[in-house]
């Protein structure tokens, strides 16, 4: 094996092509990152200025400069002061969990049980998932408005969900409606289906239960799964807008991103530093997430593609 | 529950091997797997409860809603086909079905063919590959809300960064969001760029599960890079493909963040789009039959789209 490969190396015909190709290579790689970085600005850009922006004065933000001629820490504690924005942080916080730690419990055992376990209608409830990764929220917006403010026996309703607000302003309206999306069990599931139906077999035979094979068997082979569905998850619910304003009225369970358009609300009065600055603020965590979680992020999503 | 499992398939070999085998096997097997089918609808019963409640419920209220007089006060009417034919002639309505129209058709192939030539460019390996992915991923992770303040920044007319850099060029200033016939395409821009990076990744992921032995093969037969790409790379991301398509299109046609915070369909109806009007119909005349109508609408172009979506991938997709 490496006495043939040592030899080619030792012929010095062998190593001018490789150098040549390496030279050429070189170039080409310097037009390559050139453009990537390039891109890479573009794409940044906005962030960028977002964050100098947050470090400027009233007046300097009138007119176009890129750096801020002091650099104003201060807008932050301001921005702080302005709006109760550790309290739509902790908000944020909480719904953030709990919508990530009901999604990992339920969707990986749907996800699962499509993919390996032959159930009645298993390739019928997998299209049913897909079909409905195509709703869009907006359309479900009003009914399910309807629904959750009858919820029975929530929020002074009777047991018909009459009478009172059900889950309206509260963390299970905020949290249990959208903690399920199909489209983490469809992920879920194209995770499960790329391991070997031997492995639970074999666990089978020794006498582990069902939901033992899924638990301790299968699920920890999917790492990468579980971390690109809680990094999806969380971002989705960190950055929720919508949903929130429609069922939240008070600032005891608003998240970040309401707190950011209600401080934004009048444009003739609008502090821009300080909205910059909470913005900046708001998105620093889902930054840090990315940065930290990307290696398995990218891994995990190799397989979704994988088997249709 | 050893002893359930093993003794039947024990007895059955015991007593006479060949038979036995063919005879107790699907046995144990059927009732394993009635176990089995049992334990897996206990399973899969939270996500379809919650799924049910929560979506399937909504949306065929919202398909029954569409033939009502539904005003969230009284009873609703049911009053035929009437909505759709009044959505026709509604200028709003058609001027946001063109505007959603033209912002899917320009955003979703650009984007994807931005993105597959990034993440084949960050598949070379490169250094700082941490540092570019991070950079191009950056606009996903944040929220539309500040996406949107920020472009507004921007596309600020007066001291805006887009117009800083045009003077930069000599060239006069354009009204990016304030000119009806700039509106929706500084948009797309946004929307190119906000949704590029979710692409990338996914084509990024695909990319390394490209079979280097397919390319090393196709290299030593004498393709050229472009071969490669061609017949090697391209139909391995087919299933990829199928992913970022279908939701691209479905991400596409919801755009609605963006437009509230940053043109709220303005200027005149020159970035109406879709669900901005149904917002606008149910909660800002309370129409919400009328709105759910338009809703209706938009499930069957966006089904429509998938097909079309799906025919001009066909070719190319392997499974």
């Amino acid at each position: 094996m490496t006495s043939p490969s040592t030899a080619v190396q030792a012929i010095p015909g062998a190593i001018v092509p490789t150098r040549r190709r390496k030279k050429r290579v070189t170039i080409g790689r310097v037009a390559l990152y050139l453009v990537l970085t390039v891109g890479a600005f573009l794409m940044i850009a906005p962030f960028l200025w977002m964050i100098l922006t947050a470090f400027k004065s009233e007046l300097e933000v009138a007119r176009f400069t890129w750096l801020p001629a002091v650099w104003r820490w201060d807008n932050f504690v301001g921005a702080m002061q302005t709006a109760p924005f550790l309290q739509y942080f902790r908000n944020s916080l909480v719904i953030a969990v709990g919508e990530t730690a009901v999604t990992l419990a339920i969707c990986t055992m749907a996800g699962y049980v499509l993919s390996s376990i032959p159930i009645r209608g298993g390739k019928f409830l997998l299209n049913y998932f897909i079909t409905l990764l195509m709703v869009p929220f907006q359309i479900i917006l009003v009914p399910l408005f309807l629904i959750v403010k009858s919820v029975p026996l929530f929020g002074g309703n009777d047991i018909f969900g009459q009478g009172g607000t059900g889950w309206l302003n509260s963390w299970w309206g905020l949290i249990v409606p959208l903690a399920a999306a199909p489209i983490f069990t469809f992920l879920a599931r194209q995770f499960y289906v790329s391991l070997p139906s031997e492995l639970a077999d074999a666990a089978r035979m020794d006498g582990v239960g069902e939901f033992g094979i899924f638990w301790r068997i299968m699920t920890p082979l999917v790492k990468p799964a579980l971390i690109t569905i809680a990094v999806f998850q969380i971002e989705a619910a960190w950055n929720g807008f919508l949903w929130p304003l429609m069922i939240t009225t008070t600032d005891d369970l608003r998240p970040l991103q309401l707190g950011l358009a209600i401080f934004s609300q009048n444009p003739a009065s609008i502090q821009w530093p300080y909205l910059m600055a909470g913005t900046a603020l708001a998105t620093l965590p889902m930054v840090l997430l990315f940065v930290f979680a990307q290696k398995q992020f990218v891994e995990g999503m190799a397989n979704v593609g994988l088997k249709g | 529950m050893t002893t359930t499992l093993s003794k039947p398939s024990e007895v059955g070999v015991a007593q006479s091997p060949r038979p036995g085998r063919s005879g107790a096997a699907p046995r144990r097997r059927s009732s394993v797997v009635s176990r089995q089918k049992r334990a897996g609808w206990w399973m899969i019963a939270p996500a379809l409860v919650q799924s049910v409640v929560f979506i399937t419920v909504p949306t065929i209220a919202a398909i029954l809603l569409a033939f009502t007089d539904y005003s969230f006060s009284g009873a609703p009417n049911f009053i035929g086909g009437a909505n759709f034919v009044e959505l026709f002639g509604d200028i709003r309505f058609r001027t946001a079905l063109v505007n959603t129209v033209l912002y899917v058709l320009v955003v979703v192939p650009v984007s994807m063919a931005i993105a597959l030539a990034v993440a084949i460019a960050l598949n070379q390996k490169i250094r700082a590959l941490g540092a570019f992915r991070t950079a191009y991923y950056i606009p996903v992770v944040t929220a539309t809300v500040a996406v949107g303040t920020v472009w507004l920044w921007i596309f600020n007319s007066g001291s805006g960064l887009a117009n800083g850099v045009l003077a930069l060029f000599g060239l006069s200033p354009v009204g990016w969001l304030t000119d009806p016939n700039h509106a929706l395409s500084s948009l797309m821009v946004v929307g190119i760029w906000q949704g590029l990076g979710a692409k990338m990744i996914i084509y990024l992921a695909a990319l390394q599960g490209v079979s280097p032995q397919l390319v090393e093969a196709a290299n030593l037969d004498g393709a050229n890079r472009w071969q490669v790409f061609r017949f090697v790379t391209w139909p391995s991301l087919g299933p990829a493909q199928f992913f970022v398509l279908i939701t691209s299109i479905v991400g596409t046609f919801q755009v609605f963040d963006l437009v509230y915070v940053t043109t709220k369909g303005g200027p005149g109806l020159a970035t109406n789009v879709l669900v901005f009007d149904v917002y606008n119909n149910a909660f800002g005349s309370l129409r919400l039959g009328y709105a759910s109508a338009e809703t209706v609408i938009m499930m069957i172009l966006i089904g429509g789209f998938i097909i079309l979506g799906r025919r001009l991938q066909g070719a190319n997709t392997h499974d």
